[in-house]
Order: C-alpha cells, then structure tokens, then sequence
C-alpha cells in the first residue's frame, strides 16, 4: 500500500475507527474525537509506519489504543502539574460520559454501555474488538498488546460477566 | 468464534455500533480538526518555553540575591573585635606592669644601698 492510499483506506475504517476510540475512552465523545485525530495525524505524517505485519485495520486499532493510552497519561499529568497544560494543551480525558452520551436513556445500547462500563478495561477492549468491530481473538490480542492466551481469557470471562450483568440490569 | 448462543450479544453491539456511526464526524471533518489543532501547537509551545525562561530567570534573580544577603549576614572581621569576659580581672597578678616592663640600668637607676 503507498502511503498516498492511506487517506483513502482510512475513510473506509473511519466509521469502526471512531467507534474503537469511543471504547477506549469509556464511551467520552469528545476525548474519543481529540484521540482519533490525534491517531490520524501520526498514520498521516508518518510517525506511525504500516510495515505490512498485519492487516491495515489491526495496526490502526493498535494506534488508536496507544493514543487513548498516552491522553490518558497527559490528563493525569495535567491534573498534577498545572504548567503542564500551557505544554499538553488543553483537552482531558476523565474517562466519564459526556454529557450527550450520559443523556441516552434507558434504550438496550444504554443497558450494553452499562453493562460494559462494569467490566475491565482488558475484558471490554477484547469484548470490543470481537463483537463490535468483527475481529478474532488473535486479532484482538494484537491490537490491544496481549498475548493470544490472555486475550482468550479476557474474552471468556468477561463475556460470561457481561451476560451475567445484562440479565441483572432493569429493562 | 461467535457461538450461537452470543448471537443476541453481537445484536446489541451492532445496534451499538449503529448509533455511534450516526453520531460520528465525517472523515475529513476528523482530519480538518487535527489539522487545525496541529496548527496551534508552536504557539502553545512558545508560550510553554516563555514561562519556562520567567521563571528560570526568577529563579536565578531570588538565589543570587539570597546568597548575598547570606554572606552579608556571615562578613565578621574578628580581628578588629577584642571581647573582653567580665572576670578577666581576675587573672591579673599583682605587680604585672613590673615583670612587662624593662627595668633602667644605670648610675641613675641603681640604688647602691640596696646594692
């Protein structure tokens, strides 16, 4: 793949893109939007490189995730040293809903976020790869940095948490 | 990988999946506004080194100025103190003024009948 294909490979995953950076954000819109931007950014001026390892759609998520990581260690840092924002800039991601997302009522995609929010963040990525965004358990393990064992655990047990916790929460 | 009893799981993440795809910016909307926040970060970087610089330069004035307040504080010529205790009479002797002072030798000075 040239790298003047790249824009247009990424408009095709835009859509499962945004819904992985959603993940990794606990479901916070706009840190989801400023980490896929910021994920953007890299796979467009190069800094980080498709080397053809796995598919194009693995490495992607694999940013993304690495990005949610680092926003998440500049809000932490921001919180502690207020210089730092001058430096960081200004956006932070808390790890709540925003507002628009903690209006969503009482519909069955509400009960499933709840429901997710209760799990790991180990448990959820996997669960979020393989069910939402169609990957295997090897394709997960890669893209959240795990060995194929541990993803395998993770996906078992937090699928039998999730279950557990959808028939335990309110219609 | 999906067994037929998780069917009604990956219902209720496609039912989630549609509705974030609603919700979401358009690709190029995504790219513009990083490119757009790109774009202020040397601004926000120049600041970030001024503030540095203020306050190194602050720094550097404070602890110059403290050191010279400290070593005003320690300048004590002790050589032009002499401090006298309150009981040095004490181990003045009697007659000290003779055994410090030269005595006269001389026709004048000598008294032949002590002699």
């Amino acid at each position: 793949m040239s790298p003047s294909d790249l824009p247009a490979e990424l408009e095709q995953l835009h859509a499962a893109a945004f819904g992985w950076a959603l993940s990794c954000c606990a479901w916070d819109r706009s840190a989801a939007e400023d980490v896929l931007q910021a994920s953007y950014l890299k796979l467009l001026d190069g800094r980080a490189r498709f080397d053809g390892r796995s598919s194009l759609r693995t490495f992607v998520f694999g940013v993304i995730a690495r990005t949610a990581r680092e926003v998440r260690r500049r809000a932490a840092l921001r919180r502690w040293l207020p210089l730092a924002s001058l430096l960081l800039g200004p956006e932070a991601v808390d790890g709540r809903p925003d507002p628009a997302t903690a209006l969503v009522g009482a519909d069955e995609t509400a009960r499933l976020m709840r429901a997710l929010g209760r799990l790991s963040a180990r448990q959820r990525q996997v669960l979020h790869l393989v069910f939402y965004e169609d990957l295997t358990i090897a394709e997960a393990a890669a893209v959240a940095g795990v060995s194929l064992g541990t993803a395998r655990t993770h996906y078992e047990r937090g699928k039998a948490a999730l279950k557990r916790l959808l028939e335990e929460e309110p219609e | 990988m999906i067994e037929r009893d998780d069917q009604h799981l990956k219902r209720a993440f496609a039912a989630l999946r549609r509705k974030d795809a609603a919700a979401s910016q358009s690709f190029q909307a995504t790219v513009a506004a990083a490119r757009a926040r790109r774009a202020g970060v040397p601004r926000r970087r120049a600041l970030a080194l001024a503030a540095v610089v203020v306050v190194a330069v602050i720094a550097v004035v404070v602890a110059s100025t403290w050191r010279v307040q400290k070593n005003d504080r320690l300048v004590i010529d002790l050589a032009t103190v002499r401090w006298q205790a309150p009981t040095d009479f004490l181990l003045k002797l009697p007659g000290v003024e003779l055994l410090r002072s030269v005595p006269q030798l001389g026709p004048r000075g000598l008294d032949r009948r002590i002699l």
